[in-house]
């Protein structure tokens, strides 16, 4: 079985870990989020084991830690679809990670689609698709296009 | 020569012997196996230059079957071939398991006899945590629990090794966390980009890193080892990278190409008890087991003391009580209870009671000097066997004195009176209840006197020095009176008052 680390990166709150709780095998305990910054669990997806990077958040106060980005093989970038200023930001944490590792496969995650207060345009989707990323408006509450997401980046990453 | 033949002969020419030549050897099958023969080799040596993976995986098939059935047609030949390499690996195995397992064994029964075993056992009762655990924890000096060869750029596992028994979470989250921690360590606390962590340590484990420019060996420990491990740590870490540098360079999660690598890092699972732990463990079992044995033996002995103290005693007891016995030294000589004293030849020794008591009559030896025991027991056993009581005539005792009471037939008395006489006047015997049955008497008068003579006579009771005596009266002729005071002669039991009968 071949094995592939990943990561999920977006801002702090975003739901990165929540959509992540819904996809892999737990082995840690998240308190490691807020003490060395990350928090890895697996999942297999088809003949493939990721290593999933569940990296802490960035907020105002701090940057993510691109070194826990090093060797990854693909990433999901992740945002609140309710908080338009999660989404812009990717743009930064693209920026963050291609200088760390590269153009690696991503895909994003529009994640709290079951909240009503949605505000992501089509525009920013259709420039997220430009950019040659897989958009899925995600729901870790309901599990909506979870599994999804993860098998795009395994096919993207397997390509 | 047909036209054809003339055509062909002008296009082939001088050609058309070597065509000839060709198509024989095409068509002679010897002829075209010794051409392919010829070639088969160096095919074989060109196209594994050219395309190893292609040339393994056309034949790759074809000789397994071909093995396969040889070995199954030849396992015998296959088995003598393969003896040389396979049987001193077999051997290897075996003695390491028997090792272990004697290792196992001596350590269990230590520990199972040992005070500190008892403590353990109690607390993995009231922890929860199994005895083998916890026994193991604490005789050990030292236990490599798991190895990890970790991609260090991905943080990714390459493959790992495990010793028996060893709990462990998912080892790819495991080795990931290691990189992760080392990245965090690294930025958070050191300047120097090459600085590494290189021990870790967390209650009773540790964990040592050994790093190479790609791969890191991440030793878990249980307990404290020497340094010398570190050494062996880089030095498996460093054979690692020469055997497998292609496959390192070249990793991307796939493993596949690591196959020998677990191989190499299995001498690290190391294990070493505690040298005090187990002298001491070993002593305390040693010193214990001696007190065991001492205990069991002075047990053993306490318990035969007691045993023999209860059945003297007891016999003690139970002849005392017997009449006519009386004992004078009760002991063991050897296996047997030696009973020294005195015994009435009547007495009988109660056996059936001394066996309820677990003693054995083969067990007891009397030394028994005979004597006439004048107990009243004895003398009313004694008087039953000797006097045959009649009907009406009992024998009992009271306050010490043997009673022989009743109305006795006047045939019995006389015959038993020199005896009675004299067991009375030794005062055993109280006779003041006793007489004479008025029947018996007038069955005697009856047989020697007629109708009217009988009517002559009266009949009555009368105490005579402290005796019960049966008084006759009445007035017979002199031939007759004569006659009754013969037939009563030197009797104590009838008192005769009868006069002569005056015509």
């Amino acid at each position: 079985m071949s094995k592939k680390k990943i990561c999920m990166v977006g801002d702090f709150s975003v739901g990165k870990t929540s959509l992540t709780q819904k996809f892999v095998n737990n082995v840690f305990s998240e308190k490691y989020l807020t003490t060395i910054g990350v928090k890895i669990d697996t999942a297999n997806v088809g003949h493939t084991k990721l290593i999933v990077w569940d990296v802490a958040g960035r907020d105002s106060l701090s940057s993510i830690n691109a070194s826990y980005l090093v060797g990854a093989a693909g990433v999901v970038l992740v945002a609140d679809g309710s908080r338009p200023h999660t989404v812009d930001d990717l743009n930064d944490i693209w920026s963050t990670v291609t200088q760390r590792i590269g153009d690696v496969p991503a895909v994003v995650a529009l994640n709290k689609a079951d909240l009503d207060d949605w505000g992501v345009g089509d525009d920013k989707v259709t420039e997220f698709r430009s950019l040659g990323w897989d958009v899925f408006n995600t729901s870790a509450k309901n599990g909506q296009n979870v599994p999804e997401l993860f098998e795009r980046l395994v096919e993207k990453i397997n390509a | 020569m047909s036209q054809i033949e003339e055509l062909r002969e002008i296009i082939i020419g001088d050609n058309a012997a070597e065509l000839g030549d060709l198509k024989n050897r095409l068509e002679n099958v010897e002829r075209r196996t010794t051409d392919v023969a010829e070639v088969l080799s160096p095919a074989i040596d060109a196209e594994f230059r050219e395309s190893q993976a292609r040339l393994v995986s056309s034949l790759q098939k074809p000789v397994s079957l071909g093995l396969k059935k040889a070995i199954r047609a030849e396992p015998r030949e296959y088995a003598e071939i393969l003896y040389p390499v396979m049987a001193p690996s077999i051997r290897r195995a075996i003695a390491q398991a028997l090792s272990s397992m004697m290792v196992t064994i001596n350590r269990t029964i230590e520990s199972a006899t040992s005070v500190k075993g008892i403590r353990t056992r109690i607390q993995s009762l009231r922890t929860g945590i199994p005895y083998a655990e916890l026994a193991l924890r604490q005789s050990l000096l030292y236990r490599v629990e798991h190895i990890y060869l970790i991609d260090r750029e991905t943080g990714m596992l390459i493959d790992e090794v495990a010793a028996a028994d060893t709990q462990s979470l998912d080892s790819d989250a495991v080795s990931a966390m290691f990189s992760a921690i080392q990245s965090f360590v690294q930025d958070s606390f050191s300047k120097d980009s090459s600085a590494r962590l290189t021990d870790l340590r967390v209650g009773d484990h540790n964990v040592w890193v050994a790093h190479g420019p790609r791969v890191m060996l991440a030793c878990v420990i249980l307990g404290d080892a020497p340094e010398s491990l570190k050494a062996e740590l880089y030095d498996t870490l460093d054979l690692i990278r020469t055997e497998y540098s292609a496959p390192i360079a070249e990793f991307d999660g796939d493993n596949k190409d690591f196959d020998g690598v677990p191989n190499l890092m299995a001498p690290l699972l190391q294990l070493q008890l505690k040298d005090s732990a187990i002298s001491k463990q070993a002593k305390s079992g040693r010193a214990i087991v001696p007190l065991i044995i001492l205990a069991l033996v002075a047990g053993f002995f306490t318990y035969q003391w007691f045993d023999r103290s209860r059945k003297v005693s007891t016999v003690e007891y139970y002849l005392r009580q017997a009449p006519g016995i009386a004992t004078t030294n009760v002991y063991w000589d050897n296996d047997q209870l030696i009973v020294e004293g005195l015994k009435d030849p009547d007495a009988k020794i109660p056996y059936g009671t001394l066996a309820s008591y677990d003693l054995d009559e083969n067990e007891l030896r009397f030394n028994m000097i005979p004597f006439r025991s004048l107990e009243v027991d004895m003398e009313l056993q004694r008087f039953r066997q000797e006097m045959d009581l009649p009907r009406g005539v009992y024998l009992s005792a009271r306050n010490g004195r043997v009673f022989l009471y009743g109305e006795a037939p006047i045939l019995w008395l006389s015959n038993n009176d020199a005896r009675i006489r004299q067991l009375s006047a030794d005062r055993r015997l109280d006779i003041s209840n006793l007489s004479a049955s008025f029947e018996s008497v007038s069955d005697m008068l009856r047989d020697n006197f007629d109708r009217d003579d009988l009517s002559r006579i009266r009949m009555s009771s009368l105490v005579e020095d402290q005796l019960t005596v049966v008084q006759i009266t009445g007035e017979l002729e002199a031939g007759k009176l004569a006659l009754l005071s013969a037939l009563f002669a030197g009797s104590r039991w009838v008192s005769i008052t009868a006069r002569q009968r005056v015509e």
